[in-house]
C-alpha cells in the first residue's frame, strides 16, 4: 500500500478527533432532550461555556477539534432551538417561542463570557507562572 | 418495537442502545461537514462565522422538515421510523448545526466593540433561522 500523502493523514486525525468528541456530544443532547424536554436550553448553555473556558486557555488545535468542533458543536445546537421556537408559534405559543429565543441567546452569550472569564483566570494564576519566560 | 433481534446485530443487545447507534452514527458525518463547511468559508470571508450562519441555516431548514413531515403522519411510529428521525435529525443535523461556535462568535464581535456585526450576526441568524425552520416546517406539512 502506497504512503499516505501528508494531508490525507492530517485529515484523518481530524476526523477522528471531531467524530471521538461529536459522538458523547449527541448522545448527551439526545438524553437531556428526552429526560428535561427544556427544548435544549441546558446543553447549549453549557457547551457555550465550555467553549469558552477552552478559548480562555492557550490554544491548542486538536484540544479544539476535539472538545470545541467534536464534542461542544455536537451537544449544542441551533437547529433543534430554531425548530422548537417554530413549533411553539405554529402552536399559537408565540410568546414563550420569544422567552426560549430570548432565553437561549442571554444565558448561551452570558455561559460563553462566564467560561471565557474562568479560562483565562485559570490561565493566569496556574499556568502561564509555571511556563519558561520569554 | 425491535427492529433487529439481537442475534442478528450480535453486540446490540436492547433497543435504547441501538438508538444511540443511530444519533451517534449521524453525528459524526454532521461535526465533520460543519468542519469542513466553516474551514472552506474562511478564506473567502472575512469573518469566520458566516460559515456557521450557512450550516446552521442549512440545517435549521432540514429539521424543519424533518418535524413537519413527523407532524404531518409521513413517519409512522414503528422502530424503523423512530432509527431514521434519530439518525439524520438528531445526529446528523443536531451536529451539522451549532449553539456554542455562534455564541462564541457574538461574543467575540462584541468584545470588539463591533456592534453593527454583533447585531448583524445575532439578529439576521436568528430571524433567517425562523424564516428557513418554518419553511421546512411548512413544506413537510403539505399533502403531498
Amino acid at each position: 500500500m502506497p504512503e499516505q500523502s501528508p494531508s490525507l493523514r492530517t485529515e484523518l486525525q481530524e476526523l477522528m478527533l471531531v467524530a471521538v468528541g461529536a459522538v458523547p456530544g449527541a448522545l448527551l443532547r439526545w438524553q437531556f432532550e428526552v429526560l428535561l424536554q427544556d427544548r435544549d436550553v441546558l446543553v447549549n448553555v453549557v457547551g457555550s461555556l465550555i467553549l469558552g473556558l477552552l478559548l480562555g486557555l492557550p490554544y491548542r488545535p486538536r484540544v479544539q477539534l476535539l472538545v470545541g468542533i467534536g464534542f461542544c458543536g455536537s451537544l449544542t445546537t441551533f437547529s433543534s432551538w430554531m425548530v422548537s421556537s417554530v413549533d411553539l408559534i405554529y402552536s399559537g405559543q408565540t410568546l414563550a417561542a420569544f422567552g426560549l429565543i430570548g432565553m437561549t441567546l442571554g444565558l448561551g452569550l452570558g455561559g460563553a463570557a462566564l467560561g471565557l472569564w474562568i479560562g483565562r483566570r485559570v490561565y493566569a494564576l496556574a499556568i502561564k507562572p509555571s511556563a519558561p519566560p520569554r | 418495537m425491535i427492529l433487529l433481534s439481537s442475534s442478528e446485530v450480535g453486540f446490540i443487545t436492547d433497543f435504547s442502545s441501538y438508538q444511540a447507534l443511530m444519533v451517534g452514527l449521524g453525528a459524526i458525518p454532521g461535526a465533520w461537514l460543519r468542519l469542513r463547511v466553516v474551514n472552506h468559508f474562511e478564506p473567502l470571508v472575512p469573518r469566520k462565522h458566516w460559515g456557521t450562519f450557512v450550516v446552521n441555516l442549512v440545517a435549521a431548514f432540514a429539521l424543519g422538515l424533518v418535524l413537519g413531515l413527523e407532524r404531518a403522519g409521513r413517519c409512522d411510529s414503528s422502530a424503523g421510523s423512530t432509527a431514521l428521525i434519530l439518525l439524520v435529525g438528531t445526529g446528523f443535523f443536531g451536529s451539522l448545526s451549532t449553539f456554542s461556535t455562534f455564541a462564541v462568535e457574538v461574543l467575540a464581535t462584541l468584545r470588539e466593540h463591533r456592534w453593527g456585526e454583533a447585531v448583524l450576526l445575532t439578529a439576521g441568524s436568528v430571524i433567517a433561522g425562523l424564516l428557513v425552520a418554518a419553511a421546512g416546517f411548512s413544506l413537510g406539512l403539505v399533502d403531498a
